[in-house]
């Protein structure tokens, strides 16, 4: 049915950034980020007035689902934003405080977008090539034989969730279990192109944090009444599998477009169920101990194979198909008539586990790199997030193995770029002033307000009123407590900055983070007693931070760049 | 409606659309968000795209929109600059309306009688520009700017070849109007590598282009969440499905496509099937099961690797193909498989009547197969071992936002289109009457200036010459002069150009026409007489004709070889030194060569308006020299707008005036933005622009009419029934 209206015209509006609506939208939302931003970060709550589960949530990925945008300008924002959150898992909030961050200050200065954009390209490129350079100080290389640094990395992101809802001994568990589910997918006997194998989040709600547990291999949820049915396992080094993806059920495949004449008193149900047990009878000679099925298995043929005690599950979905057969060795089966040999696979061994009020049926692979990683919490909301928060973490590490690297967290790579930056275009702007054709002005101008982006973004982390201090040294990131008198002499007070890699035992002198300052060239090369003395640090994934400093930037641009909006009112 | 308000009306409208369609024009331009009614946002500097997205109800606004789109699918690029010389071409017939109200165009006074209405005002005048359009353009292009032209390619030899910088350059300048700032070079980049990476045979790049053209929508792939700079060059081909089964396999992999089910059906669409007894239904099930087995055994015995299907297959050849090491990629779109065999050349296979004696001759190789992971999502990749000259690859574009991917798409798309046509030979269109109309001219005001006698000679010789020629050759000419009459009669064009035109056909006529000319010349002479450096290259030209004792076919010929040659020529700059010779004879067919470039910034629009008002000065009639001179100002809107934000010694007013002075000391014209586009393009812009014009203006009437469209839907296809 087409359409019968003729199309109305559609709505133009130039400036969008200037109007008093742009800008109270672009304030709420970005209020809204950044009181989610960090281990203290402030939980939102989501519910829909219709119906539908209420979430809990500070994670970028959920709370952006849920949040109806309005402002076209803002749909642009929060779509980069998921976007980078679908590709990398991590650093949502960060881009997208970045970026509202960026829009605001430079809304501010009145500068023509082309020299803003132009020279926010080139901070931008300043960052990244200084990121990727050897002599980058909050960066550090993974080292594979031991796992502290991947550990902390782990911890660092499960704290960085607090709707979690996990108390430290809990962390520890997880991250601990996560960290073992990872290893566990990489394959034994790696050749020059790793592929990783899977780990597949299997639900339990409603337990304890701590009866979380990692187990190689797959579960496959069955129903008391199945349990009964599937015969108590004999004793066996070896069950050879079966796995088939076409439906056991007996119906008719089919038939062709044309019509099917049958005549009075021919069944072709019976013609069918013949077929299976032809099948069966197949199965049971060459002697299959386990027949899985993707559909359903028709009654009589589970009759049929249990009386020949062989264990049949069905209704396996097409999810788990393509790792059961990594796991089995199995070619999933498409065919009714005969099966060639070579399609059968085999598992080392099968148990029936009961975790909580839930029975599963585990497959215990001879050697592969797909684990099972049971997950429980104490309510559904609680375990969504902490679902969505080992999948990041999981993705987080594949990252890093592909580019092995980690970053500083806790605001501490935040203030050294900073300080390495005003350093850079104080010190040495004549390159830029050659190549981009602006004024000194104009950079300084700029530069101080992608400075205050990135502060204001670390000083984000801090969300108790507190004060935030900045060495002179490294440049890293300091936070101490508010209301404190000031007669109290505070340089004295942090003990560990954001990152946990220096203490304040060190002659340090510290200033206010958004406080005029002289620029000074933070110290570059990070040495290596450094990184192997503290044993807790807080990292981010360094891909997914690199990947989503560039998303801002760019998205930022993007935003400055909108002379006007034309909307469809259809 | 009343036409004497369509002008205003259609200005108004232009007005509005010029300030929404202003703000993204050149390198300076800003982007606009489309939201879509579905809720997704589109970034823009897409004219066309814009226009589009503006839904615009009224009349005039349709008619331009219609105008603007219709010129895009010709050529892929000019919309903005469109709405703005449009703009700029009604704001100038509204002020010398306003000025002179009944001052000009005595003769249609005449025409129309005592009460001329205001529609038969715009119908002359629209057809004023229509003449201008079709003679007097052609002629300014072919006589003065085309010694301005640059060439893209990059040797002189028969072979032509794309000069990788030029080609930088030009895509550059593109790129510039059509994404975001901080992307241009990163795209024009791109592309260029991309052209060259997919041109296996340098001299057929032609062909790559029009492949690429035709099939850019499976030639990219579109990846959101990465920063642009991430964007790449894939080598093979990208298809964007998974396999539905994969078994990898080394060395070369045999291909081959299928069109339909490989497991034979039950029964065919149309036809029963009887079934008698329960054994017959497992017999036929078991033959289909053998049947499937023997043909995928086949395949894997004639060593095909991969299956490409377009349609869904069944489960069992999918397990079959497993067990046989073939691996398979289900539901192709017919797109994507039309560019696979244009690729490869390869044909479907058709299944074998009988069993598997039968030699597989479609088969085509690839260097690998293996799945490619962008962003968590799986696709094919396929190295074809291509039998054309496109060597295949893929771009994969990233964005942060699903609206700049498709920015992207379709700039690279209107990138492609844009080439193709720069590439392309334009023909100018009635170049034989403009060089007869530049004869005449020439005479004309060589008369003018009363300085001899001898051109009533010159022209006499001439018509004897041609009264020598034989008799065929001329019947063969008479049919196009006929329609250079009609044409010219048409356009009320004064007669000497009439006559001149009979002079080729048929010499008795033309001997006794030409005595009139010159008598109405004489009549005529007007009392300026300021072309004075005119006549010395007139008088070599014609006296180069008349020295040798050839006959008018051979001179022709030469013609004809010296614009080969011209043609052939393009050492940068392309000059045609020899045109005027060229043109003084009349029939050969004049163009402007593939290729052609001029550098950015206004450079074309004021060369044309240099040479128009200097044309407009010589020009008799007064209509032509106000058409040309509406044309000429109207021109400069585009690099005034272009100009709008640069100070100082880079203002608009410094550069036109240092340009002028340039080109009145015939010194070369310095521009200082590095950036080419293509003449094609912009003389195309002109005509569909001078074309919507006279459309708008010969419309005195619009009546509205408020019934619903689909029953104007409904009876059309009543009728067709």
């Amino acid at each position: 049915m087409s359409r019968l209206e003729a199309k109305k015209p559609s709505i133009c509006r130039s400036d969008p950034l200037t109007g008093e609506r742009a800008r109270a939208s672009l304030a709420a939302l970005k209020g809204l980020v950044m009181s989610c931003y960090g281990p203290a970060g402030r939980l939102k709550q989501l519910h829909n007035g219709r119906g539908g589960s209420v979430v809990t949530t500070s994670q970028s990925a959920a709370l952006l689902a849920g949040l109806p945008v309005s402002h076209p300008v803002l749909k642009v924002l929060t779509a980069a934003v998921r976007n980078h959150v679908a590709c990398f898992s991590d650093g949502g909030l960060f881009t997208a405080i970045l970026c509202c961050n960026l829009v605001e200050n430079v809304q501010r200065l009145g500068l023509a977008p082309t020299t803003v954009i132009k020279l926010n390209k080139h901070l931008l490129s300043l960052c990244t090539s200084y990121l990727k350079s050897e002599d980058c100080a909050c960066r550090i290389p993974v080292d594979f034989s031991s796992t502290q640094i991947l550990l902390s990395l782990v911890r660092s992101i499960l704290t960085s969730k607090p709707a979690c809802m996990l108390i430290a001994k809990e962390v520890d568990h997880i991250s601990t279990l996560i960290l073992r589910a990872f290893l566990l997918t990489i394959p034994e006997n790696a050749q020059e192109h790793i592929i990783l194998g899977k780990s597949i989040i299997v639900p339990l709600k409603g337990q304890r944090v701590i009866d979380s547990a990692v187990l190689p291999g797959i579960l496959i949820e069955v129903s008391e009444v199945q349990l009964m049915k599937i015969l108590p396992i004999k004793k066996s080094d070896s069950f050879k599998v079966a796995l088939f993806c076409v439906s056991l059920s007996g119906d008719l495949s089919d038939t062709g477009e044309g019509t099917l004449l049958v005549s009075y008193g021919v069944s072709l149900e019976n013609a069918a169920l013949d077929q299976l047990f032809n099948l069966g009878k197949q199965l049971v000679s060459d002697h299959v101990d386990l027949v899985l099925c993707q559909k359903v298995i028709h009654p009589s043929l589970k009759q049929f194979l249990r009386t020949h005690h062989v264990i049949a599950v069905d209704r396996i979905g097409v999810s788990l198909m393509e790792p059961l057969s990594k796991v089995t060795g199995t070619w999933p089966i498409g065919s009714l008539g005969s099966i060639s040999p070579s399609s059968y696979g085999s598992v080392k061994d099968l148990c029936i586990a009961k975790f909580g009020c839930k029975h599963f049926f585990h497959l215990i692979p001879n050697k592969t790199t797909i684990c099972s990683l049971l997950l429980c919490n104490r309510n559904d909301t609680a375990w969504d997030e902490l679902k969505l928060t080992c999948q990041t973490a999981l993705h987080a590490l594949q990252l890093t193995i592909k580019d092995p690297y980690v970053l500083l967290g806790g605001g501490c790579t935040e203030t050294h770029l900073v300080a390495y930056i005003r350093h850079k275009t104080r010190n040495e702007p004549e390159s830029v002033l050659r190549d981009e054709r602006c004024s000194q002005t104009e950079l300084q101008l700029i530069t101080e307000a992608f400075c205050s982006a990135l502060e204001s973004l670390a000083g984000s982390l801090e969300h108790d009123g507190g004060e935030i201090l900045t060495d002179s040294k490294y440049g890293h990131f300091w936070s101490v407590q508010a209301n404190l008198p000031s007669a109290v002499n505070w340089p004295d007070l942090p003990s560990r900055c954001g990152c946990g890699l220096y203490s304040s035992q060190e002659e340090l002198s510290w200033s206010f983070l958004r406080s005029a300052r002289h620029p000074f060239p933070p110290q570059t090369c990070l040495s290596r007693e450094a990184t192997g003395s503290a044993d807790t640090l807080t990292l981010d994934c360094f891909t997914a931070k690199l990947s989503g400093l560039q998303v801002a930037v760019e998205t930022a641009s993007l935003i400055l760049d909108l002379s006007c909006v034309i909307e469809d009112t259809n | 409606m009343a036409a004497a308000g369509s002008v205003t009306v259609a200005l108004h409208v232009a007005e509005v659309l010029e300030t929404i369609v202003s703000g993204c024009l050149g390198p300076e331009g800003r982007q606009v968000l489309c939201t879509k009614p579905t809720g997704e946002v589109l970034l823009s500097r897409d004219g066309g795209c814009l226009l589009k997205a503006l839904h615009l109800e009224h009349p005039v606004a349709r008619v331009m929109v219609a105008c603007v789109s219709s010129h895009l699918r010709k050529t892929g690029d000019g919309a903005k600059t469109f709405i703005i010389f449009l703009c700029h071409l009604l704001r100038g017939l509204r002020e010398i309306t306003d000025k002179e109200k009944d001052s000009f165009l005595f003769e249609n006074i005449q025409t129309c009688g005592r009460h001329w209405k205001n529609c038969c005002r715009w119908k002359f005048i629209s057809q004023a520009f229509l003449t201008f359009q079709t003679q007097i353009l052609d002629y300014v292009m072919d006589h003065y700017l085309s010694r301005h032209f640059l060439s893209i390619f990059s040797s002189c030899t028969k072979e032509r070849t794309l000069c990788r910088s030029s080609l930088e350059m030009l895509l550059g300048a593109y790129f510039c109007g059509r994404v975001g700032r901080n992307n241009h070079s990163l795209m024009s980049q791109l592309m260029c590598d991309y052209v060259f990476k997919c041109t296996a045979c340098e001299s057929r790049f032609e062909e790559v282009l029009e492949l690429v053209d035709d099939c850019f929508v499976e030639l990219k792939v579109g990846v959101t969440g990465l920063p642009v700079s991430d964007s790449r060059i894939i080598a093979g081909l990208v298809l964007q499905r998974d396999f539905s089964v994969y078994c990898p396999a080394d060395g070369d992999i045999r291909i081959v496509i299928v069109t339909e089910t490989i497991q034979p059906l039950f029964s065919i669409s149309g036809s029963e099937f009887p079934l008698n007894s329960e054994a017959q239904f497992q017999t036929s099930q078991f033959w289909i099961t053998e049947r499937t087995k023997a043909i995928v055994k086949h395949l894997q015995n004639q060593n095909v690797k991969l299956l490409l299907s377009t349609v869904k297959q069944p489960d069992l050849v999918i397990y079959c193909a497993g067990l046989n090491g073939i691996s398979v990629v289900e539901c192709l779109s017919s797109e994507e498989l039309s560019l696979i065999q244009r690729v490869i050349g390869l044909a479907p296979f058709v299944l074998p009547e009988a069993s598997s004696q039968y030699e597989l001759s479609h088969t085509a190789l690839a260097k690998f197969c293996k799945p490619l992971i962008l962003r968590s999502k799986r696709f094919v990749h396929l190295g074809l071992m291509s039998t054309c000259s496109f060597a295949p690859h893929c771009i994969a574009l990233c964005a942060p936002v699903q609206g700049l991917v498709e920015q992207h798409e379709n700039a690279l798309h209107g990138a492609f289109k844009m080439l193709r046509q720069a590439f392309k030979d334009l023909d100018l269109n009635c170049v034989t009457q403009t060089s007869d109309q530049s004869c005449t001219s020439g005479p004309c005001i060589y008369k003018n200036s009363r300085e001899s006698n001898e051109l009533p000679k010159i022209v006499n010789s001439s018509i004897q010459r041609s009264y020598q020629d034989t008799v065929v050759k001329n019947k063969g000419e008479l049919a196009k002069t006929q329609t250079n009459l009609k044409v010219c009669s048409n356009l009320i064009v004064p007669s000497v150009k009439l006559e001149q035109n009979v002079l080729c056909s048929t010499p008795k006529v033309a001997v006794t026409d030409s005595y009139q000319t010159d008598e109405t010349l004489r009549c005529s002479s007007p009392n300026k007489g300021r072309i004075m450096d005119d006549h010395e290259p007139f008088i070599e030209s014609n006296s180069a004709n008349s020295k040798p004792e050839n006959t008018r076919r051979e001179i022709s010929y030469e013609n004809l070889q010296v614009a080969k040659l011209a043609r052939k020529d393009s050492i940068l700059p392309l000059r045609y030194k020899s045109l005027e010779t060229c043109t003084s004879q009349s029939y050969y067919s004049s163009s402007i060569p593939a290729g052609c470039v001029l550098p950015v910034g206004g450079n074309f629009e004021i060369l044309l308006h240099y040479y128009l008002l200097n044309y407009a000065k010589k020009c008799q009639q007064s209509e032509q020299t106000m058409v040309s001179r509406i044309i000429a100002n109207a021109i400069l809107g585009v690099p005034k707008i272009l100009y709008k934000s640069k100070k100082g010694n880079y203002s608009f007013p410094q550069v036109y005036v240092r340009a002028l002075q340039a080109l009145q000391t015939n010194q070369p014209m310095i521009s200082n933005q590095t950036g080419l586009e293509s003449v094609a393009g912009k003389y195309q812009l002109l005509t569909s622009v001078l074309q919507c014009l006279t459309n708008i203006l010969t419309v005195d009437l619009v009546i509205s009419i408020k019934r619903q469209p689909q029953e104007v839907y409904d009876q059309d296809s009543e009728e067709e029934l």
